[in-house]
């Protein structure tokens, strides 16, 4: 700013007292109407047999644009004809970096503010020196705000020669430096290159590209007819690069396959010139999954802070709604062996246990689902009827156990003392394994962007992260067990405890139920009747199980055990084609789970675009059914007569975005905000813009003031 | 997006063919209302060659192709039998927008244009289905109604007259090669000029 001020200052005393014409390396700047062009040296003087740089500027009105090389689907690059002494000769414009300027639903590349466009001139050997010579460029320029204006200007610039080492030009040289060193370069890239009528796939590797992840990675062909401009470029990452897919564009659909592919590949504020071969793609340039943008919150400090985010999250994650029936589990067996301080340390460690080995599974899991190149996120194992159909058997036969129907490694005699004793390990362990499994719908806050990190790190990382989420689940209850002075509170072990265990049964008959429903939203009534048919022979598998425990001659309880085993075949047979058939997604599960007063629609990126085209506000809820937060959320907040009123009062759109079966427009959209689960609550402005993601948590008065604020933005 | 879908259901049929093949996909059909509020549709056309020009009178481009190119080849080819439609995709309010066929009929009079018609689509369904996307753009369609050519009216992409006579035009190339029943030599180039105005 400052430097421009001087300059400017500098430029007009110099005018002034009407150096213009002597000084050399200096030329009037001209005004096109909405350009202002200039030609600026490098240097403070040309050497013979040397190149010397000059730069064509443009000072561009705001609103509007100029074009780069390849304009994209329309516009026309800036183009420079030279008039020069004899035996100059001038080369190619060093192109800077170009923008991507939508207009409508085409595709523009080009540059906005102010563009320096630098250009070798050859100083013949035999300049003589001494002399000035005077360079003309006349320069054609396109334009563009929403209407294109052909402007043209001939710039020209003094140069003297001199035959010594070079200099920069005071005022200029900067300026054209700096435009050099920034230009795209090609800095040792790898890349090949496949084509086919339907798009390019781009694998490129090297140096500055490793490791990394790059989600706003984006390829500018200099070729305007090989690429669809305005499609989506689909980022893969790699160990060593990235891969982008891109649709095709008109040369390429219709066969036209070039040999080599050339163009602009920039990854955030760095860009690289790039030419590809055709080939085999390098195993290094994908295999990590698409890169989530960078969190809202969690960039800045990446892993550690991320870490911390996750221990946090954790933590926060047992007030919330979906692990609370587990934890009333382990609340019951934590009353149990209260006043055996050894023994509550050890049912502490067998739970913590329970929760870290499943979320280092599951977050393994998730990992190798995303090199796979699947666009799953948090919850993605609920996603899948069959883990869910099973779930609900689990949770069901949990709370027959609490109810008392069957005992878990320990005879019905002594209830309460049973959960003491030694089987109880395995209990704890199972406590913790289930109190993640269906974590796992809730994303707490602190948690999302922490996941959000963790699923762009190498796997070393993200499982450090998701560690950091177990011990958080994990920490109050280890701290609860080893601490002797909490656990003396405890009432004395006695008959209540048979009662409370058998209360305690209910919040887990509550879970079974929600997952049946969460089931039939996406296996259809026909998964539905199979699974209660499911739950009705796993209850009498139970109860025959239970009943063989209280036998006391081993005949009766030899045949009940087995009724039970030759029961538990049959399910398994029956769950087997269920889980398979069960797969297929009900198109009604959007409407199922938007609440019944505020009317919605089914989200997509176009559709948000048209409403916000429209002045419209749109608020976009990404949900599932499975994910409690959500359902919480929109029983608490959303359904709520204000937010209605308010929905209406904005003229605003209810979005939908039903994450209940797997959707990778929708996983995109998540890892596009930061996000590896739902929920996310996006809200549009209505005069276009970026959206704002509301807190996880909503209350009504929240949805209401982003709402009125959406209509003013 | 949808643009791209669409222009992807355009181009399918291609898929299945040999990729040597330049361009054979059929030609989008269109039903659009033309100035004297006819309605149009490809399907009359069969049998014969039609020519589809994207205009927009403001565009610096269209102008210059307007200081006589365009009249000319619009000439020699409905004189050669060619159904010439010149489209206007603008949408209203957009530079290039004709309030009604009346004020296309005065443009056409006023520059001396001589298209077969003058269709106005201000919805820019028809510009979407053909993927237009810049004034002009241009489109050769055979006899069989398949779509032989599209993309800029010459090799040179300014905006300056006098590059028109060391230009190649690829229309003109392409109506003489339908015309003698070959392929066009150029199926496809980059179209160039300003964006078609679509309604935003």
């Amino acid at each position: 700013m400052i430097a421009r001020l001087s300059r400017r200052l500098l430029g007009g005393l110099a005018a002034a007292l009407g150096l213009a014409a002597a000084a050399p390396g200096f030329a009037a700047p001209v005004n096109t109407g909405h350009i202002q062009a200039d030609l600026i040296a490098q240097d403070s003087w040309a050497v013979p047999g040397s190149t010397v740089y000059v730069a064509v500027t443009q000072k561009i009105e705001k609103g509007w644009h100029t074009y780069w090389r390849n304009s994209g689907d329309s516009g026309e690059a800036t183009s420079i004809a030279w008039t020069l002494p004899s035996g100059w000769s001038a080369g190619d414009i060093v192109w800077a970096t170009p923008h991507r300027q939508p207009t409508g639903p085409l595709m523009n590349y080009g540059y906005a503010d102010t563009v320096v466009l630098p250009v070798p001139i050859q100083v013949p050997a035999g300049a003589k020196p001494g002399e000035t010579v005077t360079l003309k460029a006349d320069v054609t320029f396109l334009v563009c705000a929403d209407i294109c204006i052909p402007e043209n200007a001939k710039l020209d610039l003094a140069v003297e020669v001199r035959d010594e080492a070079p200099e920069p030009n005071w005022r200029t040289g900067r300026t054209v430096a700096d435009a050099l060193a920034a230009a795209p370069k090609p800095a040792g890239l790898d890349a090949v290159f496949q084509a086919s009528e339907t798009g390019l796939k781009l694998a490129v590797i090297g140096g500055p590209l490793k490791g990394g992840q790059f989600p706003d990675a984006y390829f500018f062909p200099f070729d305007g007819t090989l690429i669809d401009h305005p499609g989506k470029q689909t980022v893969e990452a790699g160990p060593d690069g990235l891969t982008l897919t891109i649709p095709a564009g008109i040369a390429l659909k219709s066969g036209q396959v070039p040999e080599v592919v050339e163009g602009v590949l920039t990854i955030g504020d760095q860009a690289f010139e790039v030419s590809a071969k055709p080939g085999q793609p390098p195993v290094g340039a994908a295999g990590l999954g698409v890169p989530a943008a960078r969190a809202p919150s969690g960039d800045g400090g990446g892993v550690p802070l991320a870490i911390l985010f996750a221990f946090l999250g954790g933590l926060i994650l047992n007030l919330m709604p979906c692990v609370f029936p587990v934890l009333s589990m382990k609340a019951a067996s934590l009353a149990g062996h209260a006043h055996d301080a050894r023994e509550a340390r050890t049912q502490g460690l067998a739970f913590l246990a329970g929760v870290l080995v499943t979320f280092l599974a599951l977050a393994g899991a998730l990992i190798a689902a995303r090199a796979a190149g699947q666009a799953v996120g948090w919850g993605f194992q609920l996603q899948s009827p069959a883990v869910v159909g099973v779930l609900s058997l689990v949770m069901l036969l949990t709370a027959l156990n609490l109810s008392g129907v069957f005992e878990v490694g320990t005879s019905v005699q002594g209830a309460g003392q049973g959960l003491a004793s030694r089987g109880g390990l395995a209990g704890s362990f199972f406590t913790g394994v289930l109190a993640v499994i269906v974590a796992a719908p809730c994303t707490a806050p602190f948690m999302a962007p922490a996941i959000g990190v963790a699923l762009t790190q190498p796997a070393l990382g993200s499982l450090a992260i998701f560690l950091f989420l177990g011990l958080g689940l994990a920490a109050p209850y280890v701290a609860i067990s080893f601490s002797p002075a909490l656990l003396r509170r405890f009432p004395k072990p006695g008959p209540w405890m048979d009662v409370l265990k058998k209360v305690l049964a209910f919040p887990m008959y509550g879970a079974a139920a929600w997952l049946v429903w969460v089931f039939s939203l996406q296996a259809g009534s026909t998964g539905l009747a199979a699974l209660l048919a499911c739950g009705l022979v796993v209850a009498f598998v139970a109860w025959l199980f239970g009943l063989s425990q209280r036998q006391t001659a081993p005949r009766t309880r030899w045949l009940a055990g087995g009724a039970a085993i030759l029961t538990a075949v049959g399910v398994v047979a029956v769950m087997i084609p269920l889980a398979k058939g069960g797969a297929a997604p009900t198109s009604g599960s959007a409407a199922a789970v938007t609440s019944a007063e505020l009317p919605s629609e089914p989200w997509s990126p176009e559709r948000v675009a048209a409403l916000q085209a429209e002045g419209r506000p749109v608020f976009v809820n990404f949900t599932a059914a499975w994910c409690v937060t959500c359902q919480v959320n929109d029983k608490v907040a959303l359904s709520t007569q204000p937010v209605v009123d308010a929905f209406k009062a904005a003229d605003a759109v209810y979005m939908v975005a039903d994450w209940t079966n797997r959707d990778a427009k929708i996983a995109q959209a998540l890892s596009d905000h930061g996000r590896a689960g739902v929920p996310l609550y996006l809200v549009y402005g209505a005069k276009g813009g970026d959206a704002v993601i509301l807190p996880q948590l909503l209350t009504p008065g929240a949805v209401t003031e982003a709402i009125e604020a959406a209509t003013l933005r | 997006m949808s643009l791209t879908r669409r222009l992807l259901v355009a181009a399918a049929p291609i898929l299945s063919l040999a990729p040597s093949l330049a361009l054979a996909a059929p030609a989008p059909a269109f039903s659009v209302k033309d100035a004297d509020g006819k309605t149009r549709s490809l399907s009359e056309f069969k049998g014969k060659t039609v020519v589809l020009e994207w205009v927009n009178e403001g565009c610096p481009y269209v102008k210059k192709h307007y200081s006589g190119n365009m009249q000319a080849l619009q000439r020699a080819a409905t004189a050669d039998g060619v159904v010439w439609l010149t489209v206007a995709s603008s949408a209203p309010g957009e530079q290039g927008y004709f309030a009604d066929g009346g004020a296309a009929k005065k443009w056409a009079v006023a520059n001396k244009a001589a298209p077969s018609a003058i269709l106005l689509d201000p919805e820019g369904k028809m510009g979407m289905a053909y993927g237009a996307k810049t004034t002009p753009h241009m489109y050769v369609i055979d006899k069989t109604g398949q779509l032989v050519y599209q993309g800029g009216i010459d090799d040179k992409p300014t905006n300056k007259v006098e590059d028109i006579k060391t230009a190649k035009n690829y229309v003109a190339a392409a109506l003489a090669d339908v015309k003698a029943g070959r392929k066009p030599a150029v199926g496809v180039s980059k179209p160039y000029g300003c964006s078609v105005k679509y309604k935003a």
